[in-house]
């Protein structure tokens, strides 16, 4: 395995008595898409707003590129180079598409507040820059998200297209480490194929590694290096698709003790 | 089964789109992006000449409406010498600029700061600090006028501290009672451990006009008449202060303003560093409202603290909502419209008018030209003669009270509505509480219904308005307030010229 | 000794009456989550239809009714017709912005607020209204009452503790023990649940604003036998009940109480004890330390951000 780009040491996360993630040890490596599953309610969400810094861990430690980014605020994790989705789209509804990726990028930008009065001829430079930025990774999606789109209004977006521009400005950040909270929710089966085949483009194009919730398993195994199971908190398998789908301890929690049936 | 597909991504698109199209060429699909997009400009879009009017107004690029109307503005004090004009046209300035600068917190921050009016106050009690007999500092005004600002921006940096653990209603609070708090400092601070720091009620005097190179701006002429300097200097500092705001707005900050008020979190995870955002819009804010308050000191000479009361603080978010909170031009219109508004209804005759202009056109506009309009113009007017001609029938001292200024509006409401020479001490109560019922009870009616009470309802406005309203216009210029404030919240929140916006939960 | 002890009863004279107008905002927060402005303002008119109510039935110098009978009178008239204004302010102010942004109902409540305020300044002046309930049975009410140490305690203040005491009392188990109170706190808990297991949202929320708004009409009266009121003075009282509110913990009943009492005890030891200037100063700096420092108030529950 290449080295590694994040690692969860001993993660535990409890609201009240209420344990959702217990002493969960993981890591990705550079380079890969690891996918994580579990059942509803089984902590996949929490985890995504442990590493990004949503939620405070109770204990454990979160390691990102060598350096621990436990207790940092959430935007300054994004600066380090994490990225999320949102599982139920969380987009500006009432910016425009290209300002809504554009807005992404403040994090690794510099025109101050006075700099923009003046108008001074960096700022309009790096202005440039976002705006080309923007377009660049918008046209990532081939025309989905092209042309008269960019001017429109998040809100007049379609549902799948809402998912794809959350993609697009989450990689506006410019991250090293994307996380992509279930991105073939309520996609029709074309769609859904299409999102597959995006995810594996935007690790050899994007350069990006990710990491994926998702309850699709046609896409978990058409995408994913290496599955992870959760449940309950606690991680019940981890390896290739085939070992995690045939893995007791998965049958049982997606279907019960008394499920005999295999996928 | 992955990998079914070619490497280009827009071969499974074509395929999407074939089978969108199959309903044939010209016709959207339902729920495909097209169909939204274009049903949105088909209702926004107006058809006919009006519409044109508009595509083409719409063209017309921000720098040229700006330019536009600060030159009328300027023309203003040309056009008329009397001093009240002038003096109004200073206030409504201000307005301006107070109103720019709560667009900031509100508008683009998304925060609610009832705080506001207090940093207009410290900016006009700290220029007094720095340049009056007070302590005798006389600072230069291009030295005390900067350092205002900081001060204001620094306060409103501290105050806004907080922020980061209060959110919405919680925050309007806290600042609410710094509000008071600023209030009450300010009132009793003439004993403030053994010294008088603010001059308690009597405020501060001698306060020093503006200095420009050298030169002094006396605040009045010769002959006791306001300087219309002074509304030029607020004037272009409102250019500027407008010019830069919009650039901000447009920048990344601006993007990021407009991005944490949409959704926090979402904000704060796409790397927007949320709470200094916040603070910053708050810190902008309060140094704007410090800027108007140095102009409000100087050319008054003085400063009181009731002149930052909690009515001013309604004024102002009427302004900004009134126009549409997040528009620059929206908020710079509200202030023009409130801060007109507001000087006409202390007059009699003008408020007389302006009445029933309002009357006029509420009826105008609810049923633009139709059956029911001419019902409702005609049942009115009727209505209001055969009500007078019984009263005045019975005891002429019933309709002899009226006899206002107004010109033809007032001979008009003489002979109409009911005005009688002594009103009994129930008549206004019962007439304001009835008129208030029925015009709630009418937004329950429909069709004709409605404007079978719609008569009557208007004839009681009337008759309220002439006989109890209109020689008192303090409260009913606050009433009036309280009234567009709750309708157009439920009516119209984005104000006049803001944007549509849409809330999806 | 003495003055401590006369402070100690102004405390809890005035604590009571926050106390009531705390519960107000309670309810209301609780439910909606919506901090009702207006809420002073509805005292405000409770204040002034006691006044009226007096006047309607004689005057003090010589009422056509017993002393009591007056006293309970006024108290249900104001009762009524804050309960019938509440109703109205829901109905035509909030409800139609239920589903609107958090900021939208706020700034409607604000726009109430002035309407009320300045709309019983229109109508009745804005000089100071005195109840003149010393001249009740020739100041029995004021000379009448029990001694603690050299400190009598009249009985005017008795009626204001007692019954501000009884009233909040009954809403307590009004809410804990009937089935419309089950319904108001699950409202309070969850909206739409609520709805999805049969309960009328509509019916819940007009009912606490009924309740919330009878309360701020007694707590107008009680408040009013005492000292005069104006056409404005909704604004501040309000404010400071919605403090105790918070203090105390928004949307808690034991909390509204005991907020109100804080906050009434703090007033009136600063009164005494620092300045009459600078005894609001104080409470609004507590306050801010409170929202500060404890949002969730001395009884509240802190919020878990969900994502």
């Amino acid at each position: 395995m290449a080295e590694k780009l994040l690692e969860l040491q001993g993660i535990s996360m409890a609201f009240g008595g209420l344990k959702c993630i217990q002493a969960l040890d993981l890591d990705v490596g550079e380079g890969e898409i690891v996918s994580v599953i579990g059942p509803n309610g089984a902590g996949k969400t929490t985890l995504f707003n442990l590493i990004t810094g949503v939620y405070q861990p109770t204990g454990g430690d979160i390691v990102f590129a060598g350096k621990s980014i436990t207790g940092l605020e959430p935007h300054q994790i994004t600066r380090r180079g994490i990225a999320r989705t949102f599982q139920t789209l969380r987009l500006f509804l009432n910016m425009s598409v290209r300002e809504n990726v554009m807005a992404a990028a403040y994090g690794h930008t510099k025109a101050g507040v006075f700099r923009s009065m003046l108008r001074t001829p960096g700022m309009r430079r790096e202005e440039q820059e976002i705006r080309e930025l923007a377009e660049k990774r918008l046209a990532f999606f081939g025309d989905r998200l092209m042309g008269y789109r960019w001017d429109q209004p998040a809100y007049s977006l379609s549902y799948a297209n809402r998912r794809r521009l959350e993609i697009a400005r989450a990689t506006a950040t410019n991250p090293r480490l994307l996380l992509l909270d279930e991105p073939a929710a309520g996609m029709n089966p074309k769609e859904t194929q299409e999102i597959t085949d995006l995810i594996s483009l935007l690790r050899t194009e994007g350069g990006y590694t990710i990491l994926v919730i998702e309850h699709d398993m046609h896409v978990v195994e058409g995408i994913s290096d290496r599955v992870i199971a959760l449940n309950h908190g606690i991680k019940i398998a981890e390896g290739s698709f085939d070992e995690v789908a045939t893995s007791p301890q998965v049958v049982e929690a997606y279907l019960g003790t008394g499920g005999m049936a295999k996928k | 089964m992955s990998g079914g597909y070619d490497d280009e991504l827009s071969r499974p698109l074509e395929g999407a789109l074939e089978a969108s199209t199959s309903e044939g060429p010209t016709s959207p699909a339902v729920g495909r992006d097209e169909w939204v997009a274009r049903h949105g400009d088909n209702r926004t879009r107006r058809g006919g000449l009006l519409g044109t009017v508009e595509a083409r107004l719409r063209v017309v690029p921000w720098w040229a409406w700006l330019a536009t109307f600060v030159a009328l503005f300027c023309l203003l004090p040309v056009a008329s010498d009397s001093g009240y004009v002038r003096r109004v046209a200073f206030d409504i300035a201000i307005y301006m600029l107070l109103a720019l600068g709560l667009n900031v917190v509100v508008g683009w921050g998304g925060l609610l700061d009832l705080g506001y009016i207090a940093f207009f106050g410290i900016g006009a009690y700290a220029y007094a600090f720095l340049s009056s007999d007070h302590y005798g500092i006389h600072l230069p005004s291009f030295v005390s006028i900067p350092l205002v600002v900081v001060i204001g921006a620094t306060t409103g940096f501290l105050v806004g501290l907080p922020s980061r653990r209060l959110t919405g209603d919680y925050l309007a609070i806290v600042t609410l009672f710094f509000l008071l708090l600023f209030l009450t400092v300010t009132t009793n601070g003439d004993d403030l451990f053994g010294h008088n720091v603010t001059g308690g009620a009597n405020g501060l005097l001698n306060a020093d006009p503006l200095s420009l190179f050298g030169h002094e701006l006396p605040p009045t002429l010769e002959g006791g008449l306001f300087n219309p300097a002074y509304m030029y200097v607020v004037l272009a500092v409102f250019v500027v202060v407008y010019v830069a705001l919009r650039f901000v707005n447009l920048s990344r900050t601006g993007r990021a303003w407009r991005s944490l008020r949409e959704d926090p979190l979402a904000a704060e995870v796409m790397g927007m560093p949320v709470n200094s955002l916040k603070l910053m819009s708050f810190a902008f804010g309060a140094a704007i409202a410090a800027l108007s308050g140095t102009f409000v000191t100087m050319l008054s000479a003085s400063v009181f603290p009731l002149s930052f009361s909690f009515p001013l603080l309604i004024i102002i978010y009427t302004m900004v909502i009134l126009g549409g909170s997040g528009s620059q031009p929206g908020v710079v219109l509200g202030a023009v419209l409130i801060g007109t508004l507001l000087e006409l209804l202390r007059d009699p005759g003008d408020s007389r008018v302006l009445f029933y202009a309002a009357i006029v056109l509420g009826v105008l506009g609810a049923f633009r030209f139709s059956v029911k309009l001419a019902v409702v113009v005609a049942g009115t007017f009727v209505f209001g003669f055969v009500a007078h001609s019984i009263a005045g029938a019975s005891d002429n001292a019933w309709v002899n009270g009226s006899g206002g200024e107004g010109g033809g509006v007032a001979d008009f409401a003489a002979n109409w509505v009911i005005v009688p020479v002594h009103v009994a001490a129930w008549v206004a109560p019962v007439s304001y509480v009835s008129l208030v019922a029925l015009a709630l009870v009418l937004t329950l009616l429909h069709g004709w219904a409605r404007i079978a009470l719609l008569i009557p309802v208007l004839y009681l406005a009337a008759f309220v308005w002439e006989n109890v309203m209109i020689a008192q216009p303090e409260p009913t210029r606050y009433i009036i307030l309280g009234v567009i404030l709750i309708a157009l919240m439920i009516f119209r929140p984005t104000g006049l010229l803001g944007e549509k916006r849409v809330e999806i939960i | 000794m003495d003055t401590f002890i006369q402070l100690t009863l102004n405390g809890l004279t005035l604590g009571s009456v926050y106390a009531l107008i705390a519960l107000g905002y309670s309810l209301v927060y609780g439910i909606l989550k919506l901090l009702n402005f207006a809420h002073g303002d509805v005292f405000m008119v409770g204040t002034f239809i006691g006044f009226g109510a007096i006047q309607l039935l004689g005057g003090t110098v010589n009422p056509i009714v017993p002393v009591w009978t007056l006293l309970i009178l006024i108290t249900l008239a104001a009762m009524a017709g804050c309960a019938v204004l509440g109703v109205v302010i829901e109905r035509f102010a909030y409800r139609p912005l239920r589903d609107a942004p958090r900021i939208a109902p706020l700034i409607s409540a604000l726009g109430v607020s002035f309407f009320i305020a300045y709309s019983m300044q229109l109508l009745f002046g804005s000089e100071l209204r005195n109840y003149d309930t010393f001249s009740l049975d020739g100041g029995a009410l004021y000379l009448e009452g029990f001694d603690i140490g050299n400190v009598r305690v009249p009985m005017i203040r008795i009626i204001t503790i007692v019954s501000a005491f009884v009233m909040m009392i009954l809403l307590w188990l009004l809410v804990s023990r009937t089935r419309v109170g089950k319904a108001m706190r699950a409202t309070s808990f969850d909206r739409e649940a609520a709805a999805m297991m049969g309960i009328d949202i509509d019916k819940v929320i007009v009912f606490a604003f009924v309740l919330g708004s009878a309360l701020a009409g007694a707590a107008g009266v009680l408040f009013a036998l005492r000292i005069p009121t104006y056409a404005t003075i909704g604004f501040l009282i309000g404010l400071k009940g919605f403090t105790a509110a918070v203090i105390g913990g928004i949307g808690s009943i034991p909390g509204a109480m005991a907020g109100g009492l804080v906050l009434g005890f703090a007033e009136s030891y600063a009164q005494g004890y620092i300045s009459t200037r600078w005894s609001d100063l104080l409470v609004f700096v507590i306050l801010i330390l409170f929202l500060v420092f404890r949002p969730q108030g001395i009884l509240g529950k802190a919020d878990i951000r969900k994502v």
